[in-house]
């Protein structure tokens, strides 16, 4: 156990034996100064760089048993020698397959695992800022117990006397509260546990349970199996508050096969999607038809749906649309998709379940399986039981393990204190760390063994990128010391779990599954229970109360695990653009009815829990519906999260709802500070409905270029360009967060975003258009067009800023003055400015960032360079071997991570996915009539109207 | 004629009628003039004057300090309003120095006598108002200490600016216009400094004007060469005034930002630049002549003419307005129109009336002749055209650029305390430079104002 390991100053950590021996080995010209012992200030100094690499240069191969390259390199045109090596990235529990791309020897960037059925080579916002999390300061946390730090051996002894207490009583005073786990060792771990102490307890708590899914499973097939769609096969879907494109585990695939028939000039027959909802979704935002319902709406609807589809009922009160969307569903038997949102009751799941069965959808667009979780058990029972024994005094010994009840629970504090030991594990700072008598710190998921499942039960084994960065165990190491007075390293635990399914071949399987980032064939089975008689039978409550009031997950600090994470917390919201905050979410009508406008505070109470809130108007939300924002207001949490936000989990319990209009205001940070409701019709996003289209496939417009002056082409042998499909964008913001990675774009807080000067070099913008009750909302990814007239060029007394003969307009930082004039003349104005120097301010280390790329000054401007650090390494790759650039060769940062593709980029003069989509009937420039001719264009969006749907 | 009207202390009121100056020797009139350097006419209101100044311009320097240390950061600007106090004071000071150049050389050229007696007056403020204006295009860089790096020097990396840039046309043009209007101050001054020099007392004074004089004795031949180069330098400084405000709008119509790309602002510069300028000029010849006691040379006729210009410009100005309305609505871009109905009625409105109503409509009222020389309504007129035009700027800098062309890049913007600060940090280095200036050189040019006297008589 090396690392477990302290030491109390270098000169004491030199005196070690082992540690003299590890050096000698790896940096000989340590041995070579330590041979001559007077020189002790020379050891020292040796002593401590070679203290900084062992710490950070990671990969310490022969001590963690290689990192391994996958078979199948995902991105092409990666920076020079750098690697990409796999894991998984490990959110709600499920993993996501990632490779992490290292560079000057330490990860730099998360990408996506092209063979990981979960990823299948992109990543979410979430994943994307891991990286930043990773080499996150305020990890820093020793082991403590109360707010003394203890050593490792402390530990070893204090939990020796709690084996000995859970041997006298078989457990049952000993529970271990973790997320939900889909880990086989760690499953495996506690099921040995369990073993040794049979009366011991697991509980499994996550503040975002899906207990309404589980449980509509179980009504409707007595088990608790889990739905798969297969969104590529389904020609009509009905989402009701659907979170398949946003945060479903396996959000990911769900959305890239959702995105391959969305294009109609990609696809034969284009999908239909109705999405009825009470706040826009991802889905919502691309759906064909968005119909506005609050949560008692939702509960009257699906029933009717059901009734239609599966009785041929019509019901008296049915919305107008209801007959349409049931006659669209039986007309696409085999093709057609129901899905529901997991905040509906479990009696709706129940119906879509029997829906679904009814339209022949299971085993077509649909795959019912069993759950990849260790085991599935409802999490807000789980916790309530553990709380209801902790307060009766049954509970001696809480070992808390990836949870965070103090905070994400109201009661939990409280009935911690009849708690003899408590323990908790985590990361970094969290509440209940600070409030559990032991604080013990983990290691992150990038320098530790582990493993997970994925939605689909495909497993990965994570291995570790780098030597733990802060002096913390593994979990596995934990759970081991609970068992036993030996503690197991976390590859040795690893090992054990797969050595019992794989036997003679543990070491060649071992490797291949770690070089692909999966263990092959362990997707969980395809489920053959049959639907009961009684799931078409359900009957949803529907809430009372005039006011609905839901609390959501924010899509990226999620439940506030995230909350230190500064590229997640200043990743604008995909249709509020808010950053920094969670006011509470109005409709339009319930702002006017209230009287409050954006900012102004309003009091919500729910039973006897009340909070205040700013509020936000949210175009397009139902008008009985309030939605507050769970993940903010953390107390005890890194430097970054802290006090940011209001909490809102006190409203989490039952009891009806009532806001009021509260003094004061609070200043809110968007980057989007135009008036809601603007532009003409299809102006900047062009749209269309697809009847239109196929009249007219020229109908968006494909103006011929307008003449210029100049020489328009520039003459080099590559020529580089972007088409962006606004079909696809779903608004997720995976590519503003990769592009923040694999640039260092620094955060700049959100006094300077409320001062506009944020700096994401690729934003998304939202447009609205019609009423503010039901607009319709268009997306638009915008970033650097590189046009090959650029206006910014001519302006700049300096020429900081000009146009290399491949057709990328380039940024010379060093050259900048800052006069930035090439801003006011960027039409699009997707240049950004260093008024202060935001890099340096930034509470971040200098190893978290990208070696490749040039961190930027003071007084400098910036702005997206399609990445020319990777074209600039796969230009060398092709001069050495003599040959052009290939087509594709380049993949750009915010491309890699988009899950539906929205991004096409390459080299123009090979031809390649970028030109045909340039062909595209719908391909335009945007402001065409600037004449820049930019080489960024888009192509517009086309929308599958059902005719007989109003509006 | 009716003859001059002093009240009780002996000063003299402007009258519509009076002569350029009144009838002065030219002993008594140089007597005058020169002693205000040579102090030997102690007055107190003169540091009661200088004082304020003074402390802004500490406030300057302190400004200029933080903004080095801490960043542009530190001003209002955001984006999509990148630029902001910094080019509109840079654009008002430089206009408000054109006054000085116009006066001084486009009347010589006339050969207007009445200019004589201001022409010091207007070109020091000329001087002064340069330094303003100077500074700002630096103090707005981001990196400000690679300044030099738009100058087209030999350089190893073989690097040179960016010709088609109109900052860099700019550059040059403020570069030509500091020194063009350094030198034609300094060489009007040569024959002032000649009589400085034989008039000083003081061994002191008289190396000191000895060596500004540069051997001037009042030749006929150094007359004939003085006349023939001032009046070459005249006629460089008149189209020099021209090109430098069409330059500087050039810095705005040379961009293709709405509200800013429009062929009439050269000339809408140059209108601009005469009405603030004249406006200054005549804001500082109030002040002046009763702190230095010049009402017997500076009288009625100077505020008649001068009030009859500033209306003048005001018309042009009032047409610029126009027809910047009507060519964008006849051009019909949509992103123009958006900018300029905006510009009308959105949330810069109020300035944008308020540069309408001090520009326009105020001025207006020097129809009138006997306001013309109402030294109260004359001073504020002329303050409501300062602060108007200082209006206007924001509104073609801010106005235009807070409403780009796609509506995701809207915002807004407000000038920080810095920005104010620096605003009246430089106000008061160019009161205060004005002051020492005057402590220094005669205030008004003697050589001058001898010929006029002598014609009247």
């Amino acid at each position: 156990m090396p690392s477990l390991k302290q030491w109390r100053g270098l000169d004491a950590l030199a005196r070690d034996p082992a540690f003299v021996a590890r050096a000698e080995a790896e940096f000989p010209m340590l041995a070579k100064a330590m041979a001559a012992p007077t020189d002790r200030r020379g050891v020292l100094r040796l002593m401590a760089a070679g203290l900084a690499l062992a710490g950070l240069t990671g990969c310490d191969a022969g001590a963690q048993d290689g990192i391994l390259m996958p078979p199948v390199r995902p991105a092409s045109g990666t920076v020079g020698t750098s690697g990409l090596f796999a894991t998984a990235h490990m959110a709600q529990g499920y993993a996501e397959g990632v490779l992490l791309r290292h560079a000057a020897g330490r990860p730099i960037k998360v990408e996506g695992n092209t063979l990981h059925p979960a990823s299948l080579g992109a990543t979410d916002a979430i994943a994307q800022a891991e990286i930043l999390g990773f080499y996150d300061p305020d990890r820093d946390i020793t082991l403590r117990r109360g707010r003394t730090a203890q050593s490792w051996q402390d530990l070893v002894t204090a939990l020796a006397a709690q084996r000995a207490r859970a041997e006298q009583d078989r457990g049952a005073g000993l529970r271990l509260l973790t997320g939900r786990i889909t880990s086989p060792t760690l499953a495996r771990q506690i099921a040995e546990l369990r073993a040794a102490y049979p009366e011991m307890r697991w509980h499994q708590w996550e503040p975002v349970t899906r207990d309404a899914v589980r449980a509509g499973a179980l009504l409707a097939y007595g088990q608790p199996v889990q739905v798969q769609p297969r969104l590529d096969v389904a020609d009509v879907i009905v989402a009701f508050d659907g979170d398949l494109l946003g945060s479903a585990p396996g959000h990911l695939r769900f959305a890239r096969d959702f995105a391959s028939r969305r294009n109609p000039t990609r696809t034969d027959r284009m999908s239909r999607v109705y999405a009825v909802e009470p706040a826009p979704t991802p889905m919502g935002l691309v759906a064909d038809h968005r119909l506005i319902a609050g949560p008692r709406d939702l509960a009257r609807f699906v029933p009717m749906l059901a009734g239609a589809v599966l009785r041929d009922e019509t019901a008296s009160d049915a919305p107008p649309w209801l007959a349409a969307m049931a006659a669209d569903l039986k007309g696409a038997r085999g093709r057609a998709f129901v899905h529901a949102g997991p905040e509906l009751p479990a009696e709706a799941h129940a119906l879509v379940h029997a829906m679904n069965e009814a339209l022949g959808g299971r085993g077509a667009t649909y795959r019912l399986t069993d759950p990849a979780e260790a085991e599935p058990v409802a999490l807000a029972d789980s916790l309530a039981a553990l709380m209801a024994d902790m307060q009766a005094g049954r509970v001696h010994t809480l070992i808390v393990l990836d949870s965070n009840p103090a905070y994400t629970a109201p009661g939990f504090a409280d009935a911690l204190t009849r708690v003899a030991f408590s323990l908790t594990m985590a990361m970094a700072p969290t509440e209940t760390a600070g409030l559990t008598h032991w604080s013990v710190p983990q290691r992150h998921g990038f320098e530790d063994w582990s493993d997970g499942r994925a939605f689909d039960g495909t497993a990965t084994i994570l291995q570790p990128q780098a030597q733990p960065l802060y002096d913390a165990i593994s979990p596995h190491t934990l759970l081991s010391l609970l068992r036993g007075p030996a503690p197991v390293g976390s590859r040795d635990a690893v090992r054990a779990t797969w050595a019992a399914a794989w036997g003679e071949s543990l070491d060649t399987r071992w490797h291949d599954s770690l070089a692909a980032g999966l263990v092959d064939d362990t997707a969980v089975p395809v489920s053959d229970v049959r639907l009961r008689d009684a799931a078409a039978q359900a009957i949803p409550p529907v809430p009372d109360g005039d006011t609905a009031l839901l609390l959501r997950p924010d899509p990226h600090v999620w439940d506030g695990r995230w909350a230190n994470n500064a590229w997640l917390q200043e990743l604008p919201r995909a249709t509020t653009k808010l950053v920094w905050d969670n006011p509470l979410l109005l409709s339009p009508a319930g702002a006017r009815a209230l009287g409050v406008r954006n900012g102004e505070r309003v009091e919500v109470r729910r039973g006897d829990a009340h909070v205040v809130l700013p509020a936000w108007v949210v175009p397009g939300q139902a008008p009985d519906t309030v939605i507050a924002t769970l993940g903010y207001g953390r107390r005890d949490v890194g430097e970054v999260g802290r006090d940011v936000g209001w909490n809102v989990y006190p409203l989490t319990g039952g009891g009806p709802v009532s806001l009021r209009k509260a003094e004061g205001h609070d200043a809110l940070a968007s980057t989007e500070h135009h008036d809601p409701i603007f532009c003409d019709a299809g102006e900047y996003v062009r749209h269309t409905d697809l009847a239109a289209f196929e009249a007219d496939p020229h109908v968006l417009g494909h103006e011929p270029p307008l003449d210029s002056l100049y020489r328009t082409h520039p003459p080099g042998p590559a020529a580089w360009g972007m088409s962006v499909d606004l079909n696809a964008c779903i608004g997720c913001n995976a590519c503003v967060v990769a592009c923040m990675a694999e640039n260092n774009v620094p955060v700049v807080g959100k006094a300077q975003v409320l001062h506009q000067r944020e700096m994401h070099w690729l934003r998304i913008d939202r447009y609205y258009e019609g009423a503010p009750d039901d607009p319709d909302i268009f997306l638009q990814p915008m970033l650097c067009q590189h046009c090959e007239q650029a206006p910014c060029e001519v302006v700049c007394p300096v020429e900081a800023t000009l146009h290399d003969s491949e057709g990328l307009n380039v940024m010379v930082y060093n050259r900048c003055i800052g006069t930035r004039f090439c801003s006011n003349n960027c039409p699009y104005k997707v240049r950004r400015f260093n008024y202060f120097p935001y890099a340096q301010d930034e509470h971040r280390t200098a190893l978290a960032r990208n070696p490749e790329v040039t961190v930027r000054a003071r007084g400098v401007m910036e702005k997206c360079t399609f990445c020319l650090q990777r074209i600039a390494a796969a230009r060398i790759v092709a001069d050495i071997e003599n040959r052009p650039v290939g087509a594709e060769e380049v993949v750009t940062a915010c491309q890699a991570a988009c899950p539906t593709r929205v991004f096409s980029f390459g080299n123009m003069a090979e031809g390649g996915a970028v030109v045909e989509h340039k062909k595209s009937p719908l391909s335009y420039a945007l402001l065409a009539e600037q004449n820049t001719h930019p080489r960024l264009t888009y192509e517009g969006v086309v929308r599958n109207r059902n005719k007989d749907v109003g509006a | 004629m009716t003859g001059p009207t002093r009240d009780d202390r002996g000063i003299t009121r402007p009258r519509l009628g009076d002569p350029v100056a009144l009838s002065t020797s030219n002993a008594a009139m140089t007597e005058h003039v020169s002693a205000v350097p040579f102090r030997s006419q102690p007055f107190a209101r003169y540091w009661l004057a200088v004082a304020p100044f003074g402390a802004l311009t500490a406030v300057l320097l302190g400004s200029i300090l933080y903004l080095f240390y801490a960043g542009v950061g530190i001003w209002g600007i955001d984006w999509p309003v990148v630029w902001g106090f910094a080019l509109i004071n840079y654009v008002w000071w430089i206009a408000i120095a054109s006054g000085g150049t116009f006066i001084s050389a486009l009347f010589y050229l006339t050969r207007s006598e009445w200019r004589n007696a201001i022409n010091r007056i207007a070109e020091t403020m000329t001087l002064f108002g340069a330094v303003c204006a100077g500074i700002y295009p630096i103090l707005h860089l981001g990196r400000p200490w690679f300044f030099y790096w738009l100058f087209p020097y030999p350089n190893t990396m073989d690097l040179y600016p960016q010709f088609r840039s109109p900052l860099l046309w700019d550059f040059f043009a403020i570069l030509t216009y500091v020194i063009s209007s350094v030198l034609f101050w300094y060489f009007g001054l040569l024959p002032d400094l000649a009589t400085m020099r034989d008039r000083a007392t003081k061994r002191g004074w008289q190396i000191f004007y000895g060596a500004l004089a540069l051997g001037f004795r009042g030749s006929s031949t150094q007359w004939r060469h003085y006349h023939v180069t001032y009046g070459v330098l005249a006629a460089i400084m008149a189209p020099l005034v021209c090109s430098v405000h069409s330059i500087v709008g050039l810095d705005f119509a040379g961009a293709a930002t709405p509200g800013w790309h429009s062929t009439q602002f050269p000339p809408f510069f140059i209108f601009g630049a005469f009405l603030s300028g004249f406006a200054t000029v005549l804001l500082l010849v109030i002040a002046l002549r009763r702190l230095l006691r010049l009402q017997d040379w500076m009288t009625g006729r100077h505020f008649d003419a001068l009030c009859k210009l500033l209306l003048t410009s005001s018309l042009f100005v009032g047409y610029a307005y126009t027809m910047d309305g009507f060519s964008i609505f006849y051009g019909g871009e949509k992103a123009e129109i958006v900018n300029y109905t905006d510009r009308l009625f959105g949330y810069y409105a109020p300035i944008y009336w308020g540069a309408v109503l001090f520009n326009v409509i105020v001025p207006q009222l020097l129809w009138i002749r006997t306001i013309r020389v109402n030294q109260v309504l004359v001073t504020l007129i002329s303050l409501g055209v300062i602060v108007g035009m200082w209006f206007e700027r924001y509104t073609i800098v801010v106005g235009s650029l807070h409403r780009p062309h796609l509506p995701s890049a809207w915002g807004l913007y407000h000038g920080s305390l810095w920005d104010w600060l620096t605003l009246m940090g430089t106000v008061g280095l160019f009161v205060f430079g004005i002051l020492l200036a005057i402590r220094i050189v005669p205030a008004m040019s003697m050589f001058e104002m001898r010929d006029t006297l002598e014609q009247q008589r």
